[in-house]
């Protein structure tokens, strides 16, 4: 280390001063404002002739650095190991105020080498990390979240919650914002694991009761893994977030005692607080649970309204769109008819039989009653410019129908009221359905060849008066 | 299109970054970041946890020890791209600019310029360097400027404070020549165009603007987003034969497709379509659409559109071209529906572009989105819905849908605390993943990389600090089949970096990291696998093997049990190199297929070439020379590996235990196959061919006629040689009689070009026209003429000259269009069967300036030869079949009208410009204004 320390000294003899010394480490923001654009090396090093070998300390720290990583980039854990092992002498010296500190990259490194490491054991692991958390007292949390993920992926449940347990009572002067929203992680995460617990007891209790025998101490402990994840469930959920495995389980909590007010609150918070990002899991949530609770169609009609409104491409829309189908009401018919060809707009739609199914259906509907043809004409109009060539190409035409003859006879007839029977696909379908001597597809060309003179009303021009 | 059913859990902040931000070397390792419930196997007694981040992926492994290049190197040397030091040469300076690599971000000094004033504020004056850590920095971006400099370093602090001079003034030490050597090969590199006709002051600003643009450029050059490099794939179930589109050319400005047979190796399939441009080509975007693949192509200027049959060996067919006023910056296909791309320009504006169509504009927003950043760049794609397009600049991504693109439109992106960003975070590049994942979206910045769902927009539902040195430029995803992962790579420009990553996830269960991130080979990396050579040579492989990578692209090959991937990668000297990863699942390369390839070298058309070559047999023995060489080179190459591990103070057993460790090997494969070692025997032999030109820097400059103009150049205009020969001999002979000449003339014909005696122009100079007249006895006179001259009177002869050469430049300039090729010409009329084409039928084919064939393509003869020779001579087009290099031209050009009337002007081709989309100049008018002015880039017109 000494020599080091002298060497430093040698490669910098003009800054003696202690005061411009420390003004010269601070340069780094100084520096970083020197480059105008992203951040690059633009300068090649320059090559270190062999009289040059003699490195100071910081440039041989990162030396080392550089060889970690790249041991790490090529998956060498063995080298890499072997250069941490030399490159942990750099916390001697840690006086930097760098973003990642020497103590937070021998952290980081360290773990990254023993998930990988041939020899590594989980007791070595647990050993490492243990010491990481007393190398930097900022990042004592992280460290025991890190640490409780590894051994919840391990499988040691147990010796998660010991950990988690022990992060929570770890106090240490004031909390920074950060610090206090890992403190808020490790107790939702020791909520979780309070309500697995619960759940295994609730299920003894529950294969006990089938036998007619109850347990009175294991009815008492789960109530009181309740109580644990409940307290911790609730608060973490309150702070604007994706905590859709913590808002599961404690409504599950609270399904389970019954109490649906507080189960609807937290859920409709979680769907429709502003301040929470646009999470689709959060209306699924909620209209699962309308459901289970056997709520009016029109509250789960609602409900799907505001998830068609934000993600029109979800999967749910193809109930939803069944759901409107069969109402009475013509405006929810309508509703029906946007939220399915909204849905078939979407790229991961395209190929989805049940969806085309869904459109070919009520559009047949429609077409023989020959009533809201107007429906159709309003959806097509913002439509006909890009689905022909979308949807009803010829080259699909011809894949659909290798692939999936059942989704080609549904494309088939929409193609064909939308398009005519001019229409590529409608036309190779309908012909290779009848040389396949299917009965359907003979169907479909009756049907579609009859009802052309739709397809002139539906692609006219809006002044065109369609009956209402 | 399921969700998942349930995401990993993050927090969710509104507002600017609040993370302090510094690119950090180990970012990314050691964190799995959050974990989730549901792992393969579900057990009811105990939950199964996965991590987001340290999942078991995909073993992906080298095949060779390096990069292989797949191309032979075109005629034409490549110039090397400007280095930091042609600008800024004293080493000091260089010093201090290298020692501050690990600092942050963008342009500071004018991004704080740009930031609201916030309470936390201050001024340069105010900040101490005891202050807080926190104290100097700004909600938004990266820390203030705010901090002392030494002045030198304030001078430079960017772009804006550098100056001309710097380039021009004296070098410290050292021998002068040398550093002036380079310089000025830069100088005229850059100047050559203007510098003739530019008064001194307007020099001066020219060449301010010129450096401050090459010195942004050369910090961070955003004009090669995304890459000009593409991988047209094999169709489904047919023969392996994929398409490689790249640029080339000595100012790529050529665009190629060249078929590629997937083997082992990659090898050429017949010669590549060429075309022509008419600028340098930025990027090449590619998209396939119900079986044919459009291939989009970027210049500054021009963009413009091909469209190429599924089937392998059909030839690409031009379909549209437009023009801009401003520089555009992004090109992107449509994966939806045929003949649609989405267009940014500089200004601001996003064309959805259609063929049919022509373009619609959807947004023009000179301001970037979500907080101002300076920079003019900005980038579109698609997204899941065909109609909906995405918009980025570097603060951010939104949606618009093309209907109603101000009405309907949301936030997908934005650099804050929504994404848990840094300061000073920007985005570098995004990227439409529908291959993998419909509604998935790629975004990298200079520090991570996200993964984004357009259905929970701001919330990206991955993010992995990638660690590389220079930001990740270019991206390209291979996707994997259901159940496995997709893997997506990673490429940065200056540094030559790829990295491989890989993630499942998306639809049934939330996006994971999957595996560790790779490090593949670089372009670079194959420098030490190369034979030795000779300094000078080693210098020159080096400089033209670390050039900036241009492009990336990559495809997987599943051949039953054998899963490789290939990845092909792109230099800004056009080299293509590519390398081979296998699946470990895999069995290792057959040794039967190894064999094959050395006993069959010879059935490449890539080796055919040299073999024809009339060398005979003598070459083919220096061939196994080399190639033992090269071999025995290879081992010490492990060696030189070795050397490099000894700088830890692992003992040398540790290594060997190291080495035979087989729980988790990683030898690298360093003897790779002849094949191999043959290919990069070919390719130095075609580069030492077509770069036969010394590295000029070794020589002090000099300027010499005989290189100037070729003897064969001087032969047309020099007169009739059998003139001078009588003249000569009649000369000897009068006097061997002793006697006296009183008349040149008395000869049968006097042509009028001959020099005329008292012409001061003439060639001779005055010594030698006072001599002639004092022999012709007319020294009197000559001495009054001499006198009586007068100078203003040549000045007006010069004068009006410079003016109408000047005339000449402007006109020419004016034909600034998307030229091509005659090759393309003529094939065009056969093969752009339906839709707009890019030229009227009917017209001839028409050389315009820039139209002629390259000297190196196949020859389609050009009616050029009917025009007199003189003009033949003077017209750009024959100085260059006459291989003249375009700055000589110019000189050329500039001296032979002594003789003539001056360069010829061939008539401004008024259809080429017929079918042209013009985008309406008066918005980007507009907006130029308000934008730095970007000048023309320099190479072809």
């Amino acid at each position: 280390m000494d020599s080091f320390l002298e060497e430093e000294d040698e490669e910098a003899p003009t800054v003696v001063v202690a005061g411009k010394r420390r003004r010269r480490r601070r340069s780094p923001a100084a520096q970083a404002a020197l480059q105008p654009s992203l951040h690059l090396p633009f300068l090649p090093p320059q090559p270190v002739s062999s009289n040059e070998h003699k490195l100071n300390f910081k440039e041989s720290k990162e030396a080392c650095l550089s060889f970690i990583q790249d041991a790490l980039l090529q998956k060498q854990w063995k080298r890499a190991a072997e250069f941490l092992t030399c490159y942990v002498e750099s916390l001697e010296k840690d006086y930097s105020r760098e973003h990642i500190g020497p103590s937070e990259m021998i952290w980081r490194v360290g773990t990254e080498i023993l998930w990988h490491h041939s020899q590594s054991s989980m007791k070595e692991f647990n050993c490492f990390m243990e010491q990481m958390k007393t190398l930097g007292v900022k990042r004592y949390l992280k460290v025991c979240l890190e640490h409780v993920f590894h051994l919840l992926c391990d499988g040691q449940i147990d010796e998660a919650y010991q950990n988690l347990s022990l992060a929570e009572s770890w106090r240490f002067g004031e909390q920074t914002a950060i610090q206090d929203k890992e403190m808020k992680l490790v107790q939702a995460y020791r909520g979780l694991l309070d309500y697995y617990n619960w759940s295994k007891q609730k299920n003894i209790l529950l294969e006990n009761g089938e036998d007619g025998f109850s347990d009175l101490a294991v009815e008492q402990e789960m109530h009181g893994y309740f109580r644990k994840a409940a307290v911790n469930l609730k608060e973490i959920i309150k702070i604007p977030g994706v905590w859709d495995i913590f808002v599961k389980c404690y409504v599950d909590l609270l399904e389970f005692y019954g109490d649906h007010n507080e189960a609807r609150q937290v859920l409709n918070e979680y769907a429709y607080n502003s301040k929470f990002p646009a999470n689709p899991n959060a209306h699924v949530y909620l209209y699962q649970f309308l459901k289970r609770q056997r709520e009016p169609k029109k509250s789960l009609i609602s409900a799907l309204k505001i998830l068609h409104d934000i993600v029109p491409s979800h999967e749910l829309m193809i109930d939803f769109n069944t759901m409107l189908q069969k109402s009475k009401k013509r405006k929810k018919r309508r509703l029906g008819l946007e939220v399915i060809f909204a849905a078939l707009d979407y790229a991961g739609w395209k190929e989805n039989a049940k969806a085309w199914s869904c459109l070919a259906r009520q559009v047949k509907r429609i077409v023989i009653s020959e009533k809201h043809l107007d429906w159709i004409k309003q959806e097509w109009s913002s439509r006909k410019d890009w689905w022909p060539a979308f949807h009803f190409s010829r080259y699909l035409a011809k894949r659909n129908w290798q692939e999936n003859k059942s989704l080609s006879y549904e494309k088939a007839l929409v193609a064909g009221i939308l398009l005519g029977k001019g229409c590529k696909y409608f036309k190779y379908v309908s012909r290779q359905g009848c040389k396949a001597q299917l009965k359907r597809f003979r169907m479909l060309k009756k049907f579609v060849n009859r009802h052309n003179p739709v397809y002139l009303r539906i692609s006219g021009p809006p002044d065109c008066s369609v009956q209402p | 299109m399921e969700f998942p059913a349930a995401l990993f859990p993050s927090y969710f902040g509104a507002g600017p970054p609040q993370e302090e931000g510094s690119p950090a070397l180990v970012a990314g390792w050691g964190e799995h970041g959050q974990i989730l419930e549901g792992g393969p196997g579900r057990r009811q007694v105990k939950p199964a946890f996965v991590p987001r981040r340290g999942a078991t992926g995909e073993r992906w492994e080298a095949a060779d020890a390096a990069a292989v290049p797949v191309l032979l190197p075109r005629a034409g040397c490549w110039i090397p791209t400007l280095a930091p030091q042609d600008i800024l040469y004293r080493r000091g300076l260089c010093r201090k600019f290298r020692a501050d690599n690990s600092g942050a971000t963008l342009d500071f000094a004018r991004q704080s310029q740009s930031l609201p004033p916030t309470p936390v504020e201050t001024s340069p004056e105010e900040h101490h360097p005891d202050d807080g850590p926190g104290g100097g920095h700004r909600p938004l971006g990266g820390p203030t400027v705010s901090v002392p400099m030494s002045p030198d370093l304030q001078r430079f602090r960017g772009a804006p404070a550098l100056s001309p001079h710097l380039m021009l003034s004296m070098p410290c030490s050292g021998c002068p020549r040398q550093h002036l050597a380079s310089r000025l090969r830069w100088f005229s590199h850059l100047c050559r165009d203007w510098l003739f006709e530019v008064p001194l002051g307007l020099l001066a600003d020219c060449l301010h603007e010129e450096l401050m643009q090459q010195w942004s450029n050369l910090l961070f050059d955003d004009s090669l987003t995304a890459g000009a490099l593409a991988w047209l794939p094999p169709e489904d179930g047919g023969t392996p034969v994929g398409c490689l589109v790249h640029p080339g050319g000595q100012a790529m400005n050529h665009l190629y497709f060249q078929d590629l047979v997937l083997e082992e190796l990659p090898r050429t399939r017949g010669s590549p379509a060429q075309f022509e441009l008419s600028g340098r080509i930025r990027q090449v975007a590619a998209a396939r659409v119900d079986g044919q693949d459009f291939v989009g192509v970027r210049s500054d200027y021009h963009c413009g559109v091909w469209r190429v049959l599924g089937k392998r060996g059909a030839a690409p067919t031009p379909l549209q071209v437009i023009c801009t006023d401003v520089p555009a910056s992004c090109l992107t296909v449509s994966p939806h529906l045929p003949g649609e791309l989405s267009v940014c320009t500089q200004s601001g504006t996003v064309y959805l572009w259609s063929v049919e169509t022509g373009l619609q504009q959807l947004r023009h927003d000179p301001q970037t989105m979500f907080f101002r950043d300076h920079s003019p760049w900005r980038w579109s794609d698609f997204t899941a819905h065909p109609r909906v397009l995405s918009c980025a600049d570097r603060t951010g991504l939104q949606c618009l849908d093309a209907r109603a693109p101000r009405r309907c439109h949301f936030d997908l992106f934005k650099v804050g605390e929504e994404a848990g960003c840094q300061q000073g975070e920007r985005v570098v590049l995004p990227m439409y993943l529908g291959r993998a994942h419909p509604s998935q979206y790629l975004v990298t910045t200079q520090f991570s990389v996200y993964v984004l769902d357009e259905r929970l927009p701001l919330v990206p539902v991955l993010k992995w600090a990638h660690m590389m040195k220079a930001p990740p430029l270019f991206a390209h995803l291979m996707p994997g089949k259901p159940g496995r992962s997709h893997k997506v790579l990673l490429g940065a420009s200056r540094t030559q970096e790829l990295l491989l990553l890989q993630y499942r996830g998306g639809s049934q269960s939330a996006c994971q990291l999957a595996g560790t991130p790779q490090k593949l080979h670089s372009i670079s990396g194959c420098l030490q696998h190369l034979p030795t050579q000779l300094p000078h040579r080693h210098h020159l492989l080096q400089q033209r093997l670390t050039a900036p990578a241009a492009g990336l692209a990559a495809t997987l090959q599943e051949d039953g049990p054998h899963k490789s991937m290939l990845i092909f990668q792109l230099s800004e000297a056009g080299d293509v190199f590519c390398q081979r990863l296998t699946h470990k699942a895999a069995q290792p390369p057959a040794p039967p297929s190894r064999d094959e390839a050395t006993t069959a070298p010879g059935s490449s058309p890539l080796f055919e070439a040299p073999a024809s070559s009339p060398q005979g047999l003598g070459s083919e023995e220096e061939e196994e020379e080399e190639q033992t060489f090269y071999l025995s080179n290879l081992e010490v190459i492990i060696n030189d590996d070795d050397e490099e591990d000894m700088g830890t103070p692992a003992p040398l057993e540790e290594a060997e235990l190291l080495r035979e460790e087989c729980a988790n090997p990683q030898p690298s494969p360093a003897v790779s196959s002849p094949a191999v070692a043959l290919r990069y025997r070919r390719w130095l032999r075609a580069i030492s061919r077509t770069c036969k030109e010394p590295p000029q820097h070794t020589w002090p400059p000099s300027l010499s006629q005989r290189r100037l103009f070729t003897r064969r150049d001087l032969e047309g205009p020099a007169g009739p040689s059998s003139l001078q020969r009588q003249m000569r001999q009649r000369l000897c002979q009068t006097m061997e009689e002793g006697g006296l000449i009183q008349h040149w003339v008395p000869l049968a014909l006097q042509p009028l070009h001959l020099p005329q005696t008292l012409e001061p122009a003439g060639g001779l100079d005055p010594l030698s026209a006072r001599l002639t007249a004092a022999w012709a006895g007319d020294l009197e006179q000559w001495w009054e003429e001499r006198t009586s001259f007068s100078v203003a009177q040549r000045q007006q002869a010069l004068r009006e000259r410079r003016r109408r050469q000047k005339r000449a430049q402007g006109r020419r300039s004016l034909s600034a269009s998307f030229t091509s090729s005659l090759t393309y010409q003529s094939e065009l009329s056969e093969l752009s069967d339906t839709g707009p084409s890019l030229l009227s039928p009917g017209r001839p084919p028409l050389l315009s300036q820039d139209g002629s064939p390259p000297a190196g393509s196949p020859p389609v003869h050009s009616p050029v030869t009917s025009a007199a020779p003189d003009e033949a001579l003077l017209s750009s087009q024959s100085l260059r079949c006459r291989g003249i290099p375009k700055e000589r031209r110019k000189t050329l050009q500039d001296y032979l009208p002594v003789w003539t009337e001056g360069p010829p002007e061939p008539p401004e081709p008024l259809g080429s410009q017929a079918s042209q989309l013009c985008i309406p100049s008066s918005q980007s008018q507009l907006s130029s204004a308000s934008q730095p002015r970007r000048k023309r880039p320099r190479m072809g017109f």
